[in-house]
């Protein structure tokens, strides 16, 4: 075990030391909800969602989880073009470990992005149970590990063409973020073209921003099904993660990424 | 003429290395054409049309917005060369020092611009303008906007210096603080009555909120102010004369010491 700590705070002290990233999601967090979520609340009008500030600020912080799970998978491929990962790969720390720790260090870095956010947002909303607060910050970790994972999944690409991967990643993110349940309800979706809403069933953000708005007390009116977002949620980060083990065990292992 | 021949050289480099950047292209067009045919259009139906129609009021901004962040990738590519020492060369090069400076401010404000009039043609099949010379009134103006983007970005690489940690961060802190505190995303009336008077008056006073309504402007056929322009021209102004003295004493000091 304490070969995996070592592991995650080599990797992890990167982010700490000096803490810019942290501080920079922090920052744009404040920003975001205090004057863009603020301002834009003024206008819209759900009546099922009195409150769109509150709505909007979940949202995002589902965003921020998604950023950091696909910035684990990123670093991962990263780590593989500079040279880092043959020298993990080199340590006497068997594979398992390496892939644990690799997931300890992308559960403590969420952690830490999400500390002040999550506060801030129960702070907001208020008049809270444990229970939903442990719901949503499960909710938090199972999507960013499997967003991570679905990632780690696509870095197959990676080991063909570094440029292209990190296109098809950041690409793909704007798309799952667009069409997603993360800043409006699925029914707005559909009302604004047909097909929208179905396109957003296939994104893993609907299921993980639905949840946590449940989770947080939103009108379940405006929700999709809590079993089927749950199962949907579980479904992905168990796959994605174990198609992302089981790929890169047969990848990584002397293959140079381009 | 040999030296504007070359800074023109100079400048064709920079501005075929921003659109050779796959992963660059990739993340502004999935972000800005889903800006407009999906969050303009979600936000249509839950913005009463009472108040605003959300989809003509936002579209126009967005080909400001994707202006506004194709020519702050200016500092990225100076970051780098900074960085990876291609700095050194061009240094080398038969081109005087402000010479490369404004080759690049030159690309970074022409790059901003052809990849923006790419997002204004998929606006003008959405939303269709009465008068299309109303808009191509605008783009020289756009490009002087662009090229002062193009400073504030120049002047952040030089400031970072070779740390790109901080490099990213201070874009991502300008770019943050100058699209929010704008009239890109909400008019000016909801910004007065939530925000103190001095942030709304920067709110006015900010190039992309003046763009922004110019373009509004246009795609309502109303006709282009020239007060408006000149707005768009003084405000655009001091950021590429600020980008430019930031970037120049960078390359003075890469010449004097050899490194930053």
């Amino acid at each position: 075990m304490l070969d995996v700590l070592r592991l995650v705070w080599f990797d992890l002290k990167h982010e700490i030391y000096p803490p810019v990233w942290i501080g920079l999601q922090w920052f744009s967090f404040t920003i975001q909800i205090f004057i863009y979520g603020a301002l834009i609340s003024q206008l819209v009008n759900i009546p099922q969602i009195p409150n769109y500030q509150e709505f909007y600020a979940v949202g995002f912080v589902v965003m921020m989880t998604f950023d950091v799970g696909s910035h684990a998978g990123r670093e991962f491929v990263e780590a593989a073009h500079e040279g880092r990962l043959p020298y993990l790969l080199s340590l006497p720390v068997s594979r398992s470990k390496l892939f644990l720790s690799i997931a300890l260090k992308g559960g403590l870095e969420l952690a830490l992005m999400l500390m002040v956010p999550f506060a801030i947002i129960l702070a907001l909303i208020g008049n809270l149970t444990v229970l939903s607060v442990i719901a949503a910050a499960a909710a938090l970790f199972c999507l960013g590990f499997g967003v991570a994972g679905l990632m780690l999944g696509l870095s197959f690409i990676a080991f063909k063409s570094s440029d292209l991967y990190v296109a098809v990643t950041t690409g793909l993110s704007a798309l799952l973020i667009r069409f997603s349940t993360v800043l409006y309800p699925l029914v707005f979706l559909a009302r604004a073209s047909p097909g929208y809403d179905f396109v957003a069933k296939f994104s893993p953000l609907t299921y993980g921003a639905d949840l946590v708005h449940l989770a947080l007390g939103f009108d379940p009116s405006m929700l999709l099904n809590p079993t089927i977002a749950v199962a949907a949620l579980t479904a992905l980060a168990v796959s994605t993660l174990g198609l992302a083990v089981f790929l890169l065990g047969r990848l990584v292992e002397g293959v140079k990424s381009g | 003429m040999t030296e504007l021949l070359a800074i023109l050289q100079l400048a064709r480099n920079d501005f075929s290395y921003f659109f050779r950047t796959k992963w660059l292209m990739a993340v502004l067009l999935s972000l800005n054409l889903s800006d407009m045919l999906v969050v303009a259009l979600v936000y249509k139906q839950i913005i009463p049309i009472s108040k605003i129609n959300y989809f003509q009021f936002f579209v126009p901004a967005v080909v400001v917005m994707g202006m506004f962040v194709a020519a702050l990738d200016t500092g990225r590519r100076i970051w780098l060369a900074i960085r990876e020492g291609v700095i050194q060369y061009y240094l080398s090069l038969p081109i005087s020092t402000p010479g490369i400076v404004v080759a690049y401010l030159l690309a970074g404000g022409l790059s901003a611009m052809v990849y923006s009039a790419s997002l204004l043609l998929v606006a003008l099949v959405v939303l269709p303008v009465a008068t299309v010379g109303n808009t191509l009134l605008l783009l020289p103006f756009l490009f002087f906007l662009a090229m002062g983007l193009a400073g504030i970005s120049a002047a952040l690489a030089a400031v970072a210096s070779t740390h790109g940690e901080y490099f990213f961060a201070y874009q991502q802190v300008v770019q943050i603080l100058l699209l929010t505190l704008s009239t890109v995303y909400y008019p000016i009336e909801i910004i007065r009555n939530y925000l103190p008077t001095f942030l709304t008056s920067l709110v006015s006073a900010n190039p992309l909120s003046l763009a922004a309504q110019a373009m509004r402007n246009t795609f309502l056929g109303n006709p282009v102010q020239p007060f408006s322009l000149l707005n768009i021209l003084l405000a655009s102004l001091p950021f590429t004369v600020i980008g430019a003295v930031a970037y120049l004493s960078a390359l003075r000091t890469i010449q004097a010491k050899g490194k930053m």
